[in-house]
């Protein structure tokens, strides 16, 4: 032990030859980890990866196609269930005071979603014939060239595999 | 534990190979998980993801050459998997990734599966600012504690280039975290 010759205060062995390179490790190690937590807070559902390799088996069975869990979202039904009661009272409550909506309150993406998403029961020839044909001629049809960028817009969202095109590249080049 | 040559001979025979991915699974689909828990942040969507990993390791499997590790080739997938994911989720709501990235953030404040404080959604809201290759090389070294030489072979960049973008990606992140 060393000792200071005026408060008498003693150091361990070797304190002041190893302080530096102390020192810079606690430097190096707190630059990293100072401010940035060391979890991220993820958590997942008990006995999920203990689960998980049927789950892949199955789907393999079935060809890689995707088995849909019939409880996947029940955890959010009580949640929508009460923000869906939560609406319903305020339209209720709205409901005198509000104007009757006419069709062209509606946004073009809403009545495309429902055309889209609700089943008519009807062929689309006899929604044809709901058409007013008086309004349409045959040349909106065959002389109007689509434009590349609704083809390719078209493509893009409608085609996952572009080996689906059976595409001949010999073409392209 | 099976080494890996002899794991990926019982995945190319016909007889062994739903034995060996049974191994397969279970070895990686804990570091997988969080591989890609951390680049979609949802965990059904991880769940989805990481399914869709390991179906294509096994539809696949018969045309890896060995040229890299198998590890690295899965993580590769689970990568480009989830990375296409965020990329088709942009799309289907018509917002760009960037947003979308906001978003993913905002709705952990009501995710059971998160359990973190403001700290760590701050944390989150930081790596959302990053570019895609930063915030991965961050992840991977920081939280799922990789050394370079194996992040270097999944990410096929260079241990220098990875130490620059690690080293920017702590710095960026310590910035915003200290900002109110």
């Amino acid at each position: 032990m060393k000792e200071n010759q005026k408060n008498k205060f003693k150091t361990p062995e070797g304190y002041f030859e190893r302080f530096n390179e102390r020192l810079m490790d606690r430097i190096a190690k707190d630059s990293d980890h100072r401010i940035i937590p060391e979890s991220d807070g993820f958590a997942v559902p008990e006995g999920y990866f203990e689960g998980l390799p049927p789950k892949i088996a199955s789907r393999l069975k079935n060809n890689g196609a995707k088995v849909v869990q019939l409880n996947r979202h029940k955890r959010f039904f009580y949640a929508a269930a009460a923000v869906a009661a939560i609406i319903a009272l305020a339209l209720a409550v709205n409901i005198d005071r509000s104007t009757e909506i006419e069709f062209n309150d509606l946004a073009s993406s809403d009545i495309t979603d429902y055309f889209e998403n609700t089943d008519f029961n009807l062929t689309t020839n006899e929604i044809a014939e709901l058409l007013p044909i008086e309004d349409i001629a045959l040349s909106d049809i065959t002389e109007v060239p689509l434009e590349e960028e609704n083809i390719l817009e078209y493509l893009d969202e409608n085609i996952e595999d572009i080996d689906e095109l059976n595409l001949d590249y010999n073409e392209l080049e | 534990m099976i080494a890996e040559e002899t794991l990926i001979k019982q995945l190319k025979e016909e007889e062994s190979r739903s034995k060996a991915f049974e191994v397969l699974v279970n070895t990686y689909k804990e570091r997988l998980y969080w591989h890609i828990r951390r680049i979609v942040l949802n965990h059904d969507d991880t769940d989805d993801v990481l399914q869709n990993t390991f179906i294509k390791v096994f539809k696949n499997i018969e045309g890896f050459k060995g040229e890299s590790k198998l590890y690295s080739w899965m993580y590769r997938i689970a990568t480009n998997e989830s990375l296409t994911f965020l990329k088709q989720k942009s799309k289907k709501s018509g917002i760009s990734n960037e947003v979308l990235q906001d978003v993913l953030v905002e709705n952990l404040r009501s995710d059971v599966y998160f359990e973190g404080d403001e700290i760590q959604l701050k944390l989150q809201k930081a790596l959302a600012t990053l570019p895609a290759k930063q915030k991965l090389v961050f992840n991977m070294k920081y939280f799922q504690e990789m050394k370079y030489e194996e992040i270097s072979e999944i990410l096929e960049t260079s241990i220098g280039g990875l130490k620059a973008s690690y080293h920017l990606a702590v710095k960026k992140i310590e910035t915003y975290l200290r900002e109110d």
